[in-house]
C-alpha cells in the first residue's frame, strides 16, 4: 500500500498526476498476474510452499526501489505513445517493471491463501490490516522524508518481513536468506536516485534554462515544491500589450513538477508595475480599497496584484502547508517578504472548506487559472476533480460576496472555448436559481488576446462600474465581451467573433442553451461528478475520428482517451490471463469456474467501486487528495480487515443472507448520509469531518471484508484446487474496478457508481452459494 | 527493440543520403514532402505559392532527430529534445503564409528549436535572426541549417525574450516560446508596418495564433487567426 501510495507521488512528479492512477492501476494487474501464477505452478509450490513463500518475500522487499530505479531508464514518453506504435514496446515495458513488486506482494499474501499457511480470515484480515498500516506510514513519510527517499519506506518495511522468514520451519536460520536481506540493506546506503523527469514537465524545462539554480525544496503531504530561479523564466499570463515597462526577474515554484506560483524579486518592496496589466487586475479597477478572497497561493504574485491594484486585505485559501512556508520563509529574501500596505492572512484549508464556514464576507473573490496553458487543453485534467467549480463550489463562493461583491474567474482562451463557457453556464445556473432576475446583467466578461476573465456578482453591475472596465480594456487593449456595446476589437477574427457570440448565448440565450450542439460538453457538474474539465462528448467522437490522421487535433480530450485506453488494457489482459489456466484444466473439471469467475470478479469490481468513490468524494470532505486517499483506503482496509478476520463466525447460511444485501444497504446508506451532509461536515474542523467520514464508510467497510474469505474458506472445504484461480480473478477485477470507477463517476455520478457497486455485492450474493460445487483444477 | 533500431538506422542512412545534391534526382523523400505539401497544407488552405515552394524544398526530415525522421512528413509535431517540438506541418505553413514574408525581409525567430521554421523563413526572407536558449538546440540546429547550405540565417544561443537588440528593428518576428505573454522588448524591436505572429499553447498543442501588427504610426493591433483545419472541424 506504501508503495501505491508513493508511486503516486513519484509518478505524479514525473509525469501527470491524473495520468498515474491509470499507470498504477495497470501495474497492479501484478496482483492479478501473481493469482494465475500460483494456479499454474500450483503442483510445483505444493512440494514447498513456505520456502517459496520466503523466497518471495526475501525478494518484494529489493523489488520496491529496483523496479522504480529501472523504470526510470524506459524512454517512455506518453505523448507518443497514441500515434508511435514503436513506442508501445517501451511502455509495456515501463508497466512491467511497475508490476514486479505488486506481483511479488500478491503472491506473498495469495500463496499462504492458497496453501493453507494461515487461516483465510486472519490471513487475508492481515493483508488488510498491513494495507491501513501502510497509508498511515506513507502520510507520515511525507513529511518527514524527501520525495527521492519515500521508497526507503517499503524496502525498510519488506525487511523487517524477511526478519520473519529467516528461519526454516524448523527453526534452523537459512544462510542464503541472511546473504538476501543483506544484500537487500546495501540498498538502505545507496544514494536516493534522482528522479528523472519528463522533458514536457514545467520544472525539467526550467533546470534546463541558463543559470537556473534551486532556491529551496519542500515536500509534504500534499506535493513537492521547488523553486528555481534563472534569468530565462518571464512569466506573466496573458500580459497586455501595451505593457513598455520591464518585468523583474522572477523565481518559479512547481509543484509535482509543474509551475505552480511566481516570486518577483523583491516584489514585496517595490510591487511590479506588469500585474495591473493582466486581464486578472479587472476587478480590482472597479472597487475601492477592496477586501479580496483568493483561492490557491500563486507564489507572491496573486498578493502582489491586490497590494498594487489597492486592496486593504487579502485571504488566501491554501491547503498545502509546505508551499506555504517556502513562499513565506525561504522564499522571503528573494521576494523581499509581504508589501506591508495590506492585512494578509493565508489560510490552510481546503476552499470549500473555507467558503462553507461563513463568516467574513469579500469585495472580491478571485478564482484564477480555471485552465492552464498547457496541457488542459488536452484534457490531461478531465477525470480530476475540481470541487470549487461545481454549482455547489459557486453557490458557496456567491454567498461570501458582500453586496456589491464580484466572483472573479480567469483562465486561458481555448479554441473552442471551454473553460470560459462552462464557468458562465454554472455561475449563471446559480444565479438564476437564486433568483432576482436580470442575470445577464450580473456578468462582466473580458479577453485578452489569449485569457479571459468572467466578473459575477448577486446584483447587477452599475453604469459606474462598467465604465471603469472600459476604462480598464481601452488602457490594456482587452476586449470587453460583455456586456453588448464595449470597445470592440476592429481587427476582430474569426475566432475571438465566435466567442463573443458563445458568451452572447450563455448569458442570454435558453438555459437549454447550456446544452448546446457542439463539440464538448458545456454543462455545469455538480458536486456528485465534480469533473469541470470533462468536456469530452460520445457523440463528438465521429467528427474527431473525420480528421484525425489528416490533421494532428490538439484539442482531443486525452485524459478521457487514457481512461478508455486504459480500461480497455486491463480488460484485455485480464481475459487473457484468467483465460490462460483453462487449457491445463481436464474438460470434466471445469463447471466450477464460471461461479467463481463470476463471484470473484463481481468482489473485484465492487469494492473498488465503492471504495473510490468514497476516497473521490473525501476529495471534498478531507479538502485534498492524499488526506482523502489515506482516510479512505486505510479506513477501508482496516476495517475490511476486521471484517476478514471474524468472517469465521459468520458461517451460517442465515448470517450470509445478511451480508451480501447488507453491504449494499450500508454502502448506499453511508454515501448517502455523507453527500447529505456536506453542507453540516465542511465547516467542521478536520477531526470531525475525518470522524464522519470514517463513520461513514466503516460499516459498509466492515462487512466488506467477508466474503472475500468466507468464499475461501466454502471452496477449501469442498477440496477446490481453484483458490488461486478466485486470487487471481480478484486481483484483475479489482484493477478494472479501478478505471471503471472513474468512469462510472465521470458519466454517471458517484451516487450510481456506489449503486452499481452494491448492484455487483448482491450478484456476488446470489452466486455464492454455487461455489463450492464444483471445482476448477488442474490436478 | 533491436529490429526497431535497424530500422530507424535504416531509413536514417536511407533520408541522409538523399539529402545529398547528388542524389537529389533520387531523393525518395521528395515524393513524401510533395505528397505533405499537397494533403496537410495545400488542401487545407494555404495558397501562397512561395510558401508552398518553400516547404516543398526544405528537408524537413534533416531537421528533426534522427530517431524520428521516419515521421518527420506526418501531420503532427514532433519532438525535439529539452521538452520542445517540431511544429506539425500545417502549422509552420500558416505562420509563415500571415507573415506575408518578402525577399528583402528581415526576420527574428525566437525559439530557434528545430531550425525548420527557420529555414522555411529563409526561403522567403533577405535575413533571418534566430534565438535559441537552449545551447543543445542552437548546436544541432546551427549544424544542421549550416550542411543546408543556408547563407541567411543567422543563429545565436541566448535569452530570446530580448531579442536581437542590434539587428532590429525587424520586419517580421516568429515567437515560438513566449511563456504567456508577448515579451515587450520584441514589440519595441518590431518595425513599424512590421508583423508578429505568436503561438498559443504547449508542446504539441497549438491552439491558437496571436498576430500581431505595427502601423505606420507605430499603433499595434492584434488578433487572433485560427487555422482553417481548426475551423473546419468546428464546422465553421
Amino acid at each position: 500500500m506504501a508503495n501505491e501510495i508513493f508511486l503516486i507521488r513519484l509518478l505524479s512528479l514525473r509525469f501527470w498526476p491524473h495520468f498515474v492512477p491509470l499507470i498504477i492501476s495497470q501495474a497492479m494487474l501484478g496482483f492479478g498476474a501473481s493469482g494465475v501464477a500460483l494456479h499454474l505452478l500450483r503442483p510445483r509450490i505444493a512440494e514447498k510452499p513456505e520456502t517459496i513463500f520466503a523466497c518471495v518475500v526475501l525478494l518484494a522487499a529489493p523489488s520496491f526501489e529496483l523496479a522504480f530505479r529501472a523504470s526510470q531508464h524506459v524512454p517512455f514518453d506518453p505523448f507518443l505513445l497514441l500515434w508511435n506504435p514503436s513506442s508501445w514496446p517501451a511502455f509495456a515495458l515501463f508497466f512491467f517493471l511497475l508490476a514486479v513488486p505488486f506481483f511479488l506482494a500478491g503472491t506473498a499474501v495469495g500463496l499462504p491463501l492458497s496453501f493453507g499457511l494461515g487461516r483465510v480470515g486472519i490471513v487475508y484480515g492481515a493483508s488488510f490490516a498491513g494495507s491501513a498500516a501502510g497509508a498511515i506510514i506513507a502520510l507520515l513519510a511525507f513529511l518527514l522524508l524527501p520525495t527521492e527517499s519515500l521508497l526507503r519506506v517499503p524496502l525498510g518495511l519488506g525487511m523487517i518481513a524477511s526478519a520473519f522468514v529467516l528461519s526454516y520451519p524448523g527453526r534452523r536460520i537459512s544462510a542464503g536468506r541472511i546473504v538476501c536481506v543483506i544484500l537487500s540493506s546495501l540498498l538502505l546506503l545507496t544514494r536516493p536516485v534522482p528522479i528523472s523527469l519528463s522533458p514536457y514537465k514545467g520544472l525539467a524545462i526550467a533546470r534546463k534554462l541558463p543559470d537556473a539554480r534551486t532556491l529551496s525544496v519542500r515536500s509534504g503531504v500534499t506535493g513537492d515544491y521547488r523553486a528555481l530561479y534563472s534569468p530565462g523564466i518571464h512569466h506573466a499570463p496573458g500580459l497586455s500589450v501595451r505593457f513598455e515597462g520591464e518585468i523583474p526577474p522572477q523565481a518559479a515554484i512547481f509543484a509535482d513538477g509543474e509551475l505552480r506560483g511566481i516570486v518577483p524579486r523583491n516584489g514585496g518592496r517595490t510591487l511590479p508595475d506588469y500585474l495591473g496589466f493582466l486581464p486578472a487586475a479587472l476587478p480590482y479597477r472597479m472597487t475601492s480599497r477592496p477586501e479580496v478572497a483568493q483561492f490557491s497561493l500563486r507564489g507572491t504574485e496573486g498578493i502582489l496584484m491586490a497590494a498594487g491594484n489597492g486592496a486593504s486585505s487579502v485571504t488566501v485559501v491554501e491547503q498545502a502547508a509546505e508551499y506555504v512556508r517556502m513562499v513565506e520563509q525561504d522564499l522571503a529574501k528573494f521576494s523581499a517578504g509581504m508589501p506591508p500596505s495590506l492585512r494578509l492572512e493565508i489560510r490552510r484549508e481546503g476552499g470549500r472548506n473555507f467558503l462553507a464556514r461563513g463568516g467574513e464576507k469579500f469585495d472580491i473573490i478571485e478564482l484564477a487559472d480555471v485552465s492552464s496553458l498547457t496541457f488542459s487543453s488536452l484534457g490531461i485534467h478531465a477525470t480530476g476533480e475540481t470541487y470549487l467549480l461545481t454549482r455547489q463550489g459557486i453557490r458557496d463562493a456567491l454567498s461570501r460576496l458582500k453586496r456589491r461583491g464580484v466572483l472573479a474567474v480567469s483562465g486561458w482562451l481555448k479554441s473552442p472555448p471551454r473553460e470560459s463557457l462552462k464557468i458562465l453556464n454554472t455561475i449563471r445556473a446559480e444565479l438564476e436559481q437564486a433568483g432576482g432576475g436580470a442575470v445577464a446583467e450580473r456578468f462582466v466578461v473580458v479577453r485578452g488576446w489569449g485569457s479571459f476573465v468572467v466578473l459575477a456578482r448577486n446584483v447587477p453591475f452599475t453604469m459606474d462600474e462598467l465604465a471603469a472596465a472600459k476604462r480598464f480594456c481601452r488602457e490594456t487593449g482587452f476586449t470587453m465581451v460583455w456586456p453588448e456595446g464595449g470597445t470592440r476589437n476592429p481587427d476582430e477574427g474569426l475566432e475571438e467573433a465566435a466567442f463573443r457570440e458563445a458568451v452572447k448565448s450563455a448569458l442570454s440565450g435558453s438555459p437549454a442553451g447550456m446544452q448546446a450542439e457542439g463539440l464538448f460538453d458545456l454543462r455545469p457538474v455538480s458536486d456528485d461528478a465534480p469533473y469541470f474539465h470533462r468536456f469530452l462528448k460520445p457523440g463528438s467522437l465521429t467528427k474527431f475520428r473525420r480528421i484525425l490522421g489528416q490533421q494532428w487535433v490538439p484539442f482531443m480530450e486525452w485524459g478521457v482517451v487514457f481512461l478508455a485506453l486504459s480500461l480497455a488494457v486491463s480488460v484485455v489482459l485480464s481475459v487473457v490471463l484468467l483465460l490462460l489456466p483453462l487449457p491445463f484444466v481436464p474438460q470434466g473439471r471445469r463447471e466450477g469456474g464460471f461461479p467463481v469467475a463470476i463471484y470473484f470478479s463481481a468482489l473485484g469490481l465492487a469494492y473498488m467501486l465503492i471504495e473510490l468513490t468514497f476516497l473521490k468524494f473525501g476529495i471534498l470532505i478531507l479538502g485534498d487528495p492524499i488526506r482523502a486517499a489515506t482516510a479512505a483506503v486505510g479506513g477501508f482496509a482496516l476495517l475490511s480487515g476486521f471484517g476478514s478476520a471474524v468472517s469465521g463466525r459468520w458461517e451460517s447460511p442465515k448470517a450470509k443472507r445478511y451480508v451480501f444485501p447488507g453491504i449494499g444497504v450500508l454502502a448506499m446508506g453511508g454515501f448517502l448520509a455523507l453527500s447529505r451532509g456536506v453542507p453540516f461536515l465542511l465547516p467542521t474542523e478536520e477531526w470531525v469531518r475525518v470522524l464522519a467520514f470514517l463513520a461513514a464508510l466503516a460499516p459498509a467497510a466492515f462487512l466488506m471484508g467477508i466474503p472475500f474469505p468466507a468464499a475461501l474458506s466454502r471452496m477449501a472445504r469442498s477440496g477446490s484446487a481453484a483458490v488461486p484461480y478466485a486470487w487471481g480473478v480478484n486481483g484483475f477485477f479489482s484493477v478494472a474496478g479501478a478505471s471503471v470507477a472513474s468512469v462510472g463517476s465521470l458519466w454517471i455520478g458517484f451516487h450510481g457508481t456506489v449503486a452499481v457497486g452494491a448492484v455487483l455485492y448482491l450478484l456476488a450474493g446470489a452466486v455464492f452459494p454455487r461455489l463450492g460445487s464444483g471445482t476448477l483444477s488442474i490436478r | 527493440m533491436h529490429s526497431r533500431r535497424i530500422v530507424i538506422v535504416l531509413v536514417t542512412a536511407l533520408l541522409c543520403a538523399a539529402a545529398s545534391p547528388s542524389a537529389r534526382q533520387a531523393d525518395p523523400t521528395l515524393e513524401l514532402r510533395l505528397a505533405m505539401v499537397r494533403d496537410q497544407i495545400e488542401r487545407e488552405g494555404i495558397s501562397d505559392s512561395r510558401v508552398l515552394e518553400a516547404m516543398r524544398e526544405v528537408p524537413r526530415h534533416l531537421l528533426v532527430p534522427p530517431e524520428y525522421r521516419p515521421m518527420a512528413y506526418e501531420p503532427r509535431p514532433l519532438p525535439i529534445g529539452e521538452g520542445q517540438t517540431i511544429s506539425q506541418p500545417y502549422v509552420v505553413a500558416f505562420m509563415t503564409q500571415i507573415l506575408r514574408l518578402k525577399s528583402g525581409d528581415r526576420v527574428l525567430e525566437v525559439g530557434t528549436g528545430s531550425g525548420y521554421q527557420a529555414a522555411i523563413a529563409a526561403k522567403l526572407a533577405g535575413e533571418v535572426y534566430t534565438v535559441e536558449i537552449f545551447p543543445s538546440l542552437a548546436d544541432r540546429a546551427r549544424r544542421n541549417l549550416e550542411s543546408l547550405g543556408f547563407r541567411n540565417i543567422f543563429l545565436r544561443q541566448g535569452d530570446g525574450y530580448y531579442g536581437w537588440e542590434e539587428k532590429a528593428p525587424f520586419d517580421a518576428i516568429i515567437v515560438t516560446c513566449a511563456g504567456g505573454h508577448i515579451p515587450p522588448p520584441l514589440l519595441r524591436q518590431l518595425r513599424n508596418g512590421g508583423r508578429m505572429i505568436m503561438p498559443v499553447g504547449g508542446p504539441f498543442m497549438t491552439q491558437n495564433l496571436v498576430f500581431l501588427e505595427k502601423n505606420a504610426d507605430g499603433a499595434l493591433s492584434q488578433r487572433n487567426v485560427l487555422p482553417v483545419v481548426f475551423v473546419r472541424l468546428l464546422g465553421h
